[in-house]
């Protein structure tokens, strides 16, 4: 049992109508492991990770998360987005509540947690994230990176098992990206199973067990760290390298 | 005094009266000709004014029969005088009015706890409208602790006004949230049909709508839908619900799509995506157009009138249409727009608090 993996994606094709935005990927994440996505935009990262809690439906192939298997019973979805946090580029927190409801409606709501219970957690993943006196103001008081960090919080309050990335740092200015990369850093070595989408090379080297380089809806380059970034063997992905590692 | 110093810094600058007039002048006496249209426009304002209230006030003759409004040259209040009974009661049975007004305060009294955020809790406005309307039904209808039966027929006046307006929201509301719900559903058949049920109506008019259901339903299905009031308010909701749910689909439209993903992301089902973060982000975003359609239909709510109903404006045709206040007719409209403008703009300068209170929270 032990060896079952977090993530299974086999032979996933997605289409948005004639476009073909995802052919053939196959993708294998085991649990505790942290997998950063990188490559050119539109080569369908954010579309690869959003199939996997399904903000978007696959056209053919198979998503399994935990073991179970993503269709249309929306029971099972339910199910897997319980287990399964995301962080998105533009934070979306609920601009009508405080931090605090933001953090603690989800595991009021889906988990059943009592209020108080609920708001104690909060608390607790906001410092965490090292903005507990910010609790009761509202997103729209905060700044990006502050806002991105409660983001985080509110993921981690459904107590997940899996938490995505999708370019959580590419939205901020850059004073405030490494105030968010610390907080993943160190959700990292807790060893919380990821999947990263973002283009902070230096955040990919020091966390990543596996870095994977997209281009046009495929999988094309699948390494270690030190052998992506030291010896890639492709390609577009010496040209993606050069581009990106040139800022 | 102790406020103007408050806002003046106390060593203002010595020159400071003569800045206001500096700027008083440069606005609205730059050139000769503007000081004179200035000066024109003051006169004519001035003018309309002082024949106002000369009308309204000064020449107005407030109690008395027709008799004394006669010799009078300003206006005819003694009209409202004699009539306010019928104006705001209808024909409900004289020795009984204390029920009417009760009635009618009660639903103000429910409708202005209802606009304190301190009660904004699904429970509490849910206790608060359901004591509101038994009690109102209670007053109204009687026929249990003593009190006499009024049939509906009876009703009338600003109390029924308010009473179809009032139930005309609470049904139509939900309905226009369940319409603009539909016509988002991700199963085409359904938002088609939705989309074809709110452009229907509001491709008809009103008094079409109010026709249909008060006159030609009891001809082709007698007893359907209950009684006639009843049957016009459904219509009223029906009509309202059309337009409402327009308004709060938009407001919907405007929210950025990552706040839905957000939710589905932390595994909130439908109901609750909506009922946590769309539909308040969406009311938020739709307050000024949401409050204007309060409005209208608060004005639309005269349209009963033609089919038999005896609202507020019915009962002031009727108060002054009985031959002797024939005259008053201005007067007793004049009255009613000033009843109207009361409730229409105090909806108004609500909404704007709300809008100030919510603009905090975003
Ligand atoms: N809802 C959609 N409808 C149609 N096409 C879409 C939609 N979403 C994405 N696409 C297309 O699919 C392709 C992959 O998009 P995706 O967002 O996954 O790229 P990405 O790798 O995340 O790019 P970026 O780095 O810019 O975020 C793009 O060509 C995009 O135009
Ligand atoms: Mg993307």
């Amino acid at each position: 049992m032990t060896a079952q993996p977090a993530i299974r994606i086999d032979r996933l094709d997605k289409f948005y109508g004639h476009y073909q935005a995802l052919s053939q990927v196959s993708l294998s994440v085991a649990k505790g492991e942290k997998v950063v996505i990188c490559g050119p935009s539109g080569s369908g990262k954010s579309t690869l990770i959003r199939c996997i809690n399904r903000l978007e439906e696959h056209d053919a192939g198979t998503i399994d998360v935990l073991g179970t298997p993503l269709d249309d019973r929306t029971a099972q979805i339910d199910g897997i987005r319980r287990e399964v946090g995301m962080v998105f580029q533009n934070f979306n927190l609920f601009p009508h509540m405080t931090i605090l409801e933001n953090c603690a409606m989800a595991p009021m709501l889906v988990r059943r947690q009592p209020r108080r219970e609920a708001e104690a957690a909060a608390m607790h993943f906001l410092e965490k994230v090292r903005i507990p006196e910010q609790a009761l103001k509202y997103p729209g008081e905060l700044s990006g990176g502050q806002q991105q960090r409660v983001a985080i919080a509110r993921a981690l309050c459904m107590r997940p098992t899996i938490m995505l990335f999708d370019e959580p740092t590419s939205a901020l200015d850059p004073e405030m990206v490494s105030e968010v990369l610390d907080v993943m850093v160190a959700l990292a070595k807790e060893g919380m199973t990821m999947v990263c989408v973002t283009h902070e090379m230096g955040f990919a080297r020091q966390v990543a067990d596996r870095v994977i380089f997209m281009d046009r809806g495929t999988i094309v380059e699948t390494a270690p760290p030190g052998a992506f970034f030291g010896n890639p063997r492709h390609e577009r992905t010496r040209a993606f390298l050069s581009q990106v590692l040139a800022h | 005094m102790s406020e103007v110093s408050g806002d003046l810094p106390l060593d203002a600058p010595a020159g400071r009266g003569s800045a206001v007039y500096d700027d008083l002048k440069s606005r609205f006496f730059p050139t000769p000709l503007s000081g004179l249209a200035t000066l024109a426009g003051l006169a004519l304002a001035g003018w309309i004014l002082w024949h106002a209230l000369q009308w309204a006030l000064f020449d107005a003759v407030f109690t008395g029969p027709p008799e004394a409004c006669r010799e009078a040259a300003g206006a005819c209040w003694a009209v409202i005088h004699a009539r306010w009974r019928l104006m705001f009661f209808g024909l409900y049975p004289h020795e009984e009015h204390w029920r009417s007004a009760l009635a009618c305060l009660l639903f103000l009294g429910v409708i202005g706890a209802s606009c304190m955020p301190r009660l904004w809790q699904a429970g509490r406005l849910a206790v608060l409208w359901i004591a509101g309307f038994a009690g109102f039904l209670l007053l109204m209808r009687g026929g249990v602790l003593g009190l006499s039966y009024v049939p509906q027929e009876k009703w009338g006046g600003l109390t029924l006004s308010i009473f179809i307006f009032v139930a005309t929201v609470l049904i139509g509301m939900p309905l226009a949230v369940a319409l603009a719900l539909l016509r988002r559903a991700s199963l085409p058949l359904v938002a088609r049909l939705a989309g074809l049920l709110i452009d229907g109506i509001r491709s008809l008019p009103l008094i079409t709508i109010l026709f249909a259901l008060a006159v030609v339903l009891p001809i082709l299905a007698p007893g359907a839908l209950g009684s006639k009031l009843t049957r016009v308010i459904l219509g009223m909701a029906l009509f309202f619900a059309a337009y409402q749910a327009e308004i709060i689909r938009s407001g919907i439209q405007s929210l950025p799509a990552g706040q839905e993903e957000a939710a589905k992301a932390l595994g909130l089902h439908y109901w609750r995506r909506m009922a946590k973060v769309i539909l308040p982000q969406a009311f938020r975003r739709a307050l000024p157009p949401t409050i204007s359609q309060l409005a209208i239909i608060f004005m639309e709510v005269a349209m009963v009138m033609i089919v038999g109903i005896f609202d507020f404006l019915a009962s002031g045709n009727a108060a002054y249409g009985s031959g002797e206040w024939n005259f008053a007719n201005v007067e007793v409209y004049v009255f009613i727009a000033l009843v109207y403008f009361v409730f229409v703009f105090s909806l108004s300068r609500y909404g704007a608090y709300l809008e100030r209170r919510m603009r905090v929270g975003k």
